[in-house]
């Protein structure tokens, strides 16, 4: 043993003198340089990559050292980096390392040197470095082309935030060359003359297709051409947030997670994020294919729990999430299926559903919420397979929604979804009396009763209400009931009932039965109509009513009004009031400004009798009158009138009227006594006069001027104000004397109405007196007493039967020549062929006398000629007559006669008067009026009453002779020539 | 007027009868000739004119500034394969309709293709839609272009083998002049579109046949 432990020291003491002499042989003899430098460049990543290799290291020596590698920019005594890389270096190894440098590489020139040490724990202090290598220049520009401009880095991907620099190279340094960073000139520092840099520092993310940086290189104006870069800037990939896996079946784990934002840029420059789900127990990684899901397969049925990382990954970043969980505690069960009710009746149902299968013995925590008009009602039951639950309380006729969940009771993690199912309970009878109310109107004879009610709420209807049951009995004397049904969803009914007292039953009635039924007594006796009425306000909250107290037994109060009273269907309303009470309030959103209600307030008795006791009327917000009333003016004095506006309704005004203000205009400064002062709203002054009493409508207005000019405007006011504005009416006041002479000439004018109206009564005797008719023979009485007492052939001796021998002229006034006309013959033919026996030809109407018969018997030819009538008769001539006209023989024959005839026979000129014997028609008892349609004149039989008449009014009379005569020979269009 | 003026209205009314036949605007049995499909042609241009308007806004903006800036003019660099629409005045005037619509068929073949690649770029599924669109419009002017070539009698041209563009991403170009290439194909589209519808404007009026069946021009020499 003694042996072996100095053999060893022996050989530990040898192999260290080995060791400290190979030591010193490396370090004295063996300089262990770093030799071979090459250096190359990626543009890309902007990165020098450095390879050497280290000179005299022993064979299959393996040796820790450290290497100081310097670089430099532009110059090598410009070292813009200095850093030490340590590695173990074998024999023979080319080691690498690399640089990132922040300015690409094309913009510069760069110088690396390397220098080492053996950083050995075996080799003790002190450690000395080698000698440097040499300068190795690095650059890139050259190889660049000949391009006028460079920009780089080229299409480079940087992270949100980045740092980022970039520069221009510019081959000829007479260019101008202007830079843009997103359409903004930039100005950057020069690194030479033919390189300018620029620092943009934390750039943001612009745009999926990147944010573009280019420089326009210009001589003078002259633009030679524009070079860019499109500068990639990717948003910062985020960590997966919420990141969980679950099963719903042990077979598939789906693990969810919020991805966050997608860093995908255009150009193809980078890629969604991708996401790798690795399980670390089983070694497993799966690529999902989704960005915020991805399943799992177990496989493994005996792997409980499992650790799960989930990698997102982009160009620039990766980011990880780790969770480890039990599958069993993880379990989102599927939605219970099967959702059913049986046995569903008034109030219970049950309800039944199924759950998917799972692992032996998992047991089913399930929940269930039942749905009724707003109300939830929720229960809790542990489920195996079936689920049952018994759901009570229900109401009838009601629909539910039941729905179900499920999730694992042993370890809760998550609700199943909801399966649900709607469901109705049956109807029951209606459970209470329906509320009514009634409206007596008394006739003669009969009460009309409109009775109302309530539609009962859906929890007393307890199914749909299909008709109501009215049924009215007779309490006065015994009789059957009537029963009425009216169906649903009538409110109202109207009954017709004499004067007896009767109850009525409401009922409300559904598919099951009716509901108790309200009991309502009509009495006898007329409703008491005659209660005073009181006014009152309606307050915020609505109208308080207040009444006495009622003596007696009285089970309720009622208050009845009307939502719409300006309605024919007025919408009455009532309100049932405990007996204890005695006020109320009524409110309710119906209620309008400016419409009155009335309110009544009735005593129940306890036969179900209602009593009227008390009214009520308001207003729930008074308004100013809407109109003015129509003011008429009487009594209109020189010094006064009455204004009446008697017709004005008080009553269906939107207020109380209060009264009326009587404005009055006049010219008088002054207003009048028991008026005041006012200003009206256009600014003008007035006299104003105040009636406080809404039914005084009527105003004297008095103590006014005559003939003066007056303006009054009426308007009612009522709390909320006045009436709205109108125009004045206009009135003036007549002059004083004016009914003066209205007192005069009012009796003068009835004077004279008086004696016309006794002229007229008495003109038959002013004329008997004044002007009695001429007798007419044939009138006389004196031919009756001849007819009774002669022979009956006797007659009057008629004129015409009779040859007049001579005629003798009474007077003939001296001198007067009477001139006729030279020869007929030489007129013309058209001038009518009367005999003239005018003093001229033109003034045949001239005042000269001249005496003309007309005396078919004494001479026909004459009177057929047109005797002295010079009143053209409007007959149209006959074709005959047009043929004698026409007939040059007639007519020359005609005047001829004529002619001889006023020569012979008329000794013209000689008297005043012109007397022309008619020939009295038989059909005209009047003297004036001519006959229609002459006659043929009885032939010599009558005399006709002798008149005298001026010549130029004398007509010939309408005998056919005469008129043919006259017409034959007349063109009417020249009768008067 | 004498016997040989007779003779001389007869020959000169047979001779316009013998004529008659060859005058085009009576020729005519039912064939509308190359103008419908002209009108259609140049309607189609005013319609992918007005579409590309609406197009080249978006895509722009899609790129950024400074391609959707209103004055950004660069100097054309790059994007050499484009057809050039801009062409001297003088030489375009002299040109005649088959040489017009066989330069355009060839530069609509061209824009067509590069189009096609930059659809397959664009990022937002709209703007693929609306580049899509754009696609099958300027599809449909091609097919259009063809059709009045063919009513005209002229060729179509034939692609030369190996000269067929196409859309081939490179590393070696750039995303800035890639880009630029977009940005000019745009450009290129427009001006294409403007002259080609001035193109098939004059055509038309061309084609056109005079308001006026035929107006037979008979002097009175001779007479």
């Amino acid at each position: 043993m003694a042996l072996f432990e100095v053999f060893q020291t022996t050989f530990f003491l040898a192999l260290l003198s080995l060791r400290t002499y190979q030591s010193e042989v490396l370090a004295e003899r063996l300089p262990l340089t770093p030799v071979s430098l090459k250096v190359s460049t990626n543009s890309a990543r902007q990165s020098l990559h450095l390879q050497w290799t280290v000179q005299n290291l022993p064979y299959h020596q393996e040796l820790k050292m450290v290497f100081q590698i310097q670089i430099s920019r532009i110059e090598t005594s410009n070292v813009i980096w200095v850093g030490n890389y340590s590695t173990t270096v074998k024999w023979n190894q080319v080691l690498h390392w690399s640089w990132e440098s922040e300015l690409p590489l094309e913009c510069a020139t760069h110088f690396v040197r390397i220098k080492s040490a053996v950083d050995d724990a075996r080799f003790p202090e002190p450690n000395f470095w080698s000698n440097w290598s040499s300068w190795e220049e690095v650059n890139v520009q050259d190889s660049l082309g000949q391009d006028i401009l460079f920009v780089f880095p080229k299409d480079k991907l940087v992270e949100e935030g980045a740092n980022v620099t970039i520069c221009y190279v510019s081959r000829n340094i007479q260019n101008n060359v202007s830079c843009y960073w997103e359409g903004q000139q930039i100005y950057g520092e020069q690194l030479d003359p033919h390189v300018s840099v620029f620092h943009l520092s934390s750039v943001p993310f612009i745009r999926k297709t990147g944010a573009d940086m280019y420089c326009e290189v210009s001589q003078g104006n002259v633009s030679k051409g524009i070079k860019g870069i499109v500068l990639f800037v990717s948003k910062v990939l985020e960590e997966p947030k919420d990141f969980s896996c679950e099963t719903q079946d042990f077979k598939t784990l789906h693990c969810t997670w919020d991805p966050g934002v997608d860093t995908a840029l255009g150009w193809s420059k980078q890629p969604s994020q991708s996401y790798t789900l690795f399980e670390s127990f089983s070694g497993e990684k799966k690529l999902c294919t989704h960005k915020n899901w991805c399943n799992w397969q177990i496989t493994q049925d005996s792997q409980e729990t499992y650790n799960f990382t989930l990698i997102a990954e982009n160009y620039l970043r990766k980011r990880s999430v780790n969770i480890l969980f039990n599958l069993t505690h993880q379990v989102y069960p599927m939605n219970p299926f099967s959702v059913n009710f049986e046995n569903v009746n008034v109030t219970n149902a049950i309800m039944t559903w199924k759950v998917h299968s799972m692992k032996n013995n998992f047991t089913y925590l399930c929940q269930i919420e039942v749905y009724c008009e707003g109300k939830m009602m929720q229960y809790n039951v542990s489920v195996k397979v079936n689920g049952e639950y018994l759901l009570s309380e229900l109401e009838p006729a009601t629909e539910y929604m039941a729905q179900v969940r499920c999730a694992d009771a042993s370890h809760f993690w998550k609700w199943s979804q909801w399966s649900g199912q709607k469901f109705t309970t049956l109807e029951a009878a209606p459970s209470e009396a329906p509320d009514v109310w009634r409206n007596v109107n008394s006739e003669p004879g009969s009460h009309i009763v409109t009775l109302f009610w309530k539609p009962l709420s859906k929890l007393h209807a307890n199914g749909k209400i299909l008709f109501y049951n009215v049924v009215v009995e007779n309490l006065d004397k015994p009789s059957r009931a009537e029963i009425h049904s009216i169906p649903a969803p009538a409110k109202s009914t109207k009954l017709t009932l004499d004067r007896h007292s009767y109850q009525i039953w409401v009922t409300a009635n559904n598919s099951v039965g009716a509901s108790p039924a309200s009991v309502i007594v009509i009495s006898a006796d007329p409703e008491n109509q005659e209660v005073e009425e009181e006014r009152i306000v309606d307050t915020e909250g609505g109208f308080s009513l207040s009444w006495k107290p009622q003596p007696g037994d009285v089970v309720g109060y009622v208050v009845d009004w009307c939502d719409h009273p300006q309605y024919t269907l007025c919408d009455l309303q009532w309100k049932n009031v405990d007996p204890n009470a005695t006020s109320t309030v009524i409110s309710t959103d119906a209620f309008r400004p400016g419409v009155r209600y009335n309110f009544r307030i009735y005593g129940l008795s306890t036969k179900r009798i209602a009593r009227l006791l008390e009214k009520k009327t308001g207003y729930s917000q008074e308004l100013a009158p809407s109109d003015n009333p129509h003011v008429l003016v009487d009594k209109l004095t020189s010094h006064s009138f009455t204004l009446s506006w008697k017709y004005y309704s008080t009553e269906s005004q939107p207020g109380f009227i209060q009264g009326y203000h009587v404005y009055l205009k006049s010219k008088a400064r002054q207003c009048h006594p028991r008026f005041e002062k006012a200003v009206l709203s256009d600014g003008s002054e007035c006299c104003k006069y105040k009636i406080d009493n809404p039914e005084e409508k009527a105003l004297i207005v008095d103590n006014l001027k005559p003939k003066s000019f007056y303006e009054f405007f009426v308007t009612p006011f009522t709390s909320a104000g006045e009436g709205p504005n109108a125009t004045f009416t206009k009135v003036t006041t007549p002059d004083e004397h004016s009914s003066m002479l209205i007192y005069i000439l009012l009796p003068m004018f009835f004077c004279v109405l008086l004696i016309m109206i006794v002229c007229y009564l008495k003109s038959q005797w002013i004329k008997e007196t004044c002007y009695p008719d001429i007798p007419d023979p044939y009138k006389s009485s004196i031919l009756s007493l001849i007819k009774f007492k002669e022979k009956p052939h006797l007659t009057i001796m008629n004129v015409s039967d009779c040859i007049p021998d001579a005629i003798e002229v009474v007077s003939k006034p001296e001198g007067t020549k009477i001139q006729f006309r030279k020869s007929l013959t030489e007129t013309d033919l058209t001038q009518p062929n009367y005999l003239y026996l005018l003093p001229t030809e033109k003034n045949y109407c001239g005042p000269g006398p001249f005496i003309c018969f007309e005396n078919l018997t004494y001479n026909q030819a004459a009177s057929d000629s047109g005797s002295c009538g010079h009143v053209p008769v409007p007959l149209q001539p006959s074709p005959s007559q047009l043929g004698l006209m026409i007939s040059p023989e007639n007519v020359q024959k005609a005047l001829e006669k004529n002619y001889m005839n006023s020569l012979g026979e008329i000794s013209a000129g000689e008297t005043s008067l012109n007397y022309v014997s008619q020939l009295a028609s038989p059909m005209s008892g009047d003297k004036d009026s001519l006959p229609t349609n002459p006659v043929e004149p009885p032939h010599c039989s009558e005399y006709k009453r002798q008149m005298a008449v001026p010549l130029c009014l004398a007509s010939p009379p309408p005998t056919e002779n005469s008129s043919l005569s006259s017409i034959t020979l007349l063109n009417p269009g020249e009768h008067y020539r | 007027m004498d016997e040989g003026d007779s003779w001389g209205m007869l020959a000169c009314l047979c001779t316009v009868l013998w004529h008659l036949p060859a005058v085009p605007a009576l020729n005519r049995t039912g064939d509308l000739g190359p103008g419908p499909s002209i009108q259609k042609t140049y309607d189609l241009t005013r319609y992918l004119e007005h579409q590309l308007r609406s197009l080249a806004g978006t895509y722009l903006n899609y790129l950024g500034p400074p391609f959707n800036e209103p004055d950004f003019n660069p100097p054309r660099l790059g994007a050499e394969t484009l057809p050039r629409a801009t062409v001297d005045l003088e030489v375009w005037r002299s040109l005649n309709d088959k040489l017009r619509l066989t330069q355009n068929y060839e530069a609509y073949s061209h824009l067509l293709c590069y189009l096609r690649g930059l659809n397959r770029q664009a990022a937002t599924a709209e703007l693929r839609r609306s580049l899509a669109h754009f696609c099958t419009s300027l599809q449909g002017l091609l097919g259009s272009i063809a059709g009045v070539m063919a009513a005209l009698g002229y060729p179509l041209p034939q692609p030369l083998p190996g000269t067929e563009p196409t859309w081939t991403p490179g590393p070696a170009h750039s995303d800035f002049l890639q880009k630029m290439d977009d940005f000019w194909l745009l450009k290129e589209l427009q001006t294409w579109l403007w002259r080609s519808a001035k193109d098939f404007n004059r055509l038309k009026k061309k084609m056109q046949p005079p308001a006026a069946a035929v107006t037979l021009h008979l002097g009175a020499h001779g007479f």
